[in-house]
């Protein structure tokens, strides 16, 4: 279990983050929720170690009840932005993280192409990001994310860039990437028909300053997820939500 | 052959424009001594080969030294500015400054000092070459991605690591097209130098036919240079496509 305890981020002029405690838990994917710039990504961006220069924070990280520091090896980060690189094919870019930490570059490579099938990148091995759809690009960043050796996988956004159907074939697909590979996942999102789709639990962001005002669990399993037994959770959610708007 | 298709109407204008000098020079009785027609500058540059070719050797000589030198040199600076911030913050208003000597006249000067030798002809090159390769080269480092940098931080990666693995990559388009710039001003640099004085090079040569009212070899000669420029272009051209299938954009790729 990851604890995120007492997380308060201040830029030079306000308070953008307030007392933020959460907790993840292996095998499960939390949701975080919340309103543009209600400060998501910071959130995600300090636990990963890459703060912005001009941020500060305080507050504390406890792996199984052992302090961490930051950044950790303990958990990968996807950020916000499509973030594969331009310059390296699909195998390598998937390989990064594995070089990264120290593993030969061929190491790495015979690591990461016996999974690019199940990734839906069979064949692309060889090919450059811009070669690829949005969707497929998506699964790359993923495979990156997931074939380091954290615990946690901190995902920012991972879908907002993809068209609504594309959205819907990547959510189950994750899961079921994940069944495989078990994980404690963060997975932040503004879509809350993806959250109560996805989540074992949402939490729900507000802005100004940025704090978490509740924490729903979704009881139903992911399997058994119909409009109508998540249609309560759903308007409790909005309703969370449009709170925070006015 | 995709790229002589483009060449076409490049090639058609220039082909006009020679035409049209052509046409006036014999049309017009113009002397010369004046303005040499086209086939008269060809004519001068065939029959004074050979010592054209040995000036433009000691041209090509001095412009490669200094530009690779320059090359390295501007490199490790920038490297050095790149890891030490309060330097890059002292020491770019210098270097900004400094630019607005117009450096090619310092070359007397470099004559004054360092003789006739290799040696002043190649700092003039570095001098006028060294900062906008030096600047091509931070203001590359500078467009680097904070997602790309906090993916790689993220990893565990050490500033060392976040360098070579994006910082380098995302600064080599504007580095290539700070080389081409160089590549223009190293050419332009050397003859300057020469002129200044020197045993030999096209800088000299210039100056020995002008003396001799001979126009149509100084424009043999300034024909040369801008075939010199150009294959230097075309090299760092060469260079970048064995090198860079990765780096290369979009509609490239097919190709
Ligand atoms: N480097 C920085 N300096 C100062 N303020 C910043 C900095 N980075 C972000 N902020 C501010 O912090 C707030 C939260 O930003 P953040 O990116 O965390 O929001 P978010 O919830 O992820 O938004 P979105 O849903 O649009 O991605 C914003 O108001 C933003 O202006
Ligand atoms: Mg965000």
């Amino acid at each position: 279990m990851l604890r995120v305890e007492g997380l308060t981020i201040r830029s030079e002029d306000r308070l953008l983050v307030s007392d933020v405690s959460f907790a993840l838990e292996e095998g499960r994917i939390t949701c975080l929720i919340g309103p543009s710039g209600c400060g998501k990504s910071s959130v995600v961006k300090w636990l990963s170690g890459v703060l912005p220069d001009g941020l500060v924070a305080e507050g504390a990280t406890h792996l199984d009840d052992e302090r961490l520091s930051l950044p950790t090896p303990a958990v990968a980060y996807q950020p916000q932005q499509d973030s594969l690189f331009p310059w390296l094919t699909i195998a390598e870019n998937a390989a990064l993280g594995l070089e990264v930490r120290g593993m030969s570059r061929s190491e790495a490579r015979a690591w990461v192409l016996p999974l690019l099938e199940a990734f839906g990148l069979g064949g692309q091995a060889a090919r450059f990001p811009r070669e690829l759809s949005g969707g497929m690009r998506q699964r790359a960043a993923f495979l990156r994310t997931i074939v380091q050796p954290g615990r946690f996988l901190l995902l920012d956004e991972p879908f907002s860039a993809l068209d609504a159907v594309t959205r819907l074939g990547m959510q189950t697909w994750l899961c079921e990437r994940l069944r495989e590979t078990p994980r404690g996942v963060l997975m932040v999102t503004h879509d809350l028909y993806e959250a109560t789709q996805l989540a074992d639990r949402v939490l729900v962001m507000a802005a100004r300053p940025g704090r978490i005002v509740a924490d729903i669990p979704i009881t139903p399993p992911r399997a058994a997820r119909t409009e109508a037994n998540l249609a309560e959770i759903r308007t409790v959610l909005r309703s969370l939500l449009m709170e925070e708007m006015t | 052959m995709p790229f002589i298709r483009h060449a076409i109407p490049t090639l058609l204008i220039a082909a006009a424009l020679l035409l049209a000098w052509q046409g006036y020079c014999r049309l017009a009785e113009v002397s010369p001594l004046v303005l040499p027609a086209p086939s008269d500058v060809l004519a001068a540059l065939w029959m004074d080969r050979a010592r054209l070719a040995l000036h433009l050797l000691a041209t090509v000589k001095v412009t490669l030294v200094g530009f690779t030198l320059s090359m390295v040199f501007a490199f490790v600076t920038s490297v050095v500015l790149h890891f030490t911030p309060w330097l890059r913050r002292g020491a770019m208003p210098l270097l900004v400054a400094s630019q607005t000597i117009p450096i090619v006249a310092l070359a007397p000067l470099m004559v004054l000092w360092f003789g006739f030798g290799l040696l002043p002809k190649v700092l003039l090159v570095i001098l006028v070459t060294f900062f906008p390769m030096l600047l091509s080269l931070l203001s590359g480092y500078g467009r680097l991605p904070a997602a790309y940098r906090d993916q790689l931080i993220s990893m565990g990666a050490g500033p060392l690591t976040v360098f070579r693995r994006a910082t380098l990559p995302v600064a080599r388009p504007l580095f290539l097209a700070g080389l081409r710039i160089s590549a223009t001003y190293a050419v332009v640099a050397t003859i300057f130098a020469e002129y200044a004085g020197a045993r030999q090079g096209l800088g000299i040569y210039i100056l020995s036919a002008k003396n001799n009212f001979r126009a149509d070899l100084v424009l043999a000669a300034v024909a040369v240079s801008a075939a010199l420029t150009l294959l230097l272009l075309g090299l760092l051209q060469l260079a970048d496509r064995l090198t860079g299938r990765r780096f290369r954009g979009g509609d490239d790729v097919a190709g």
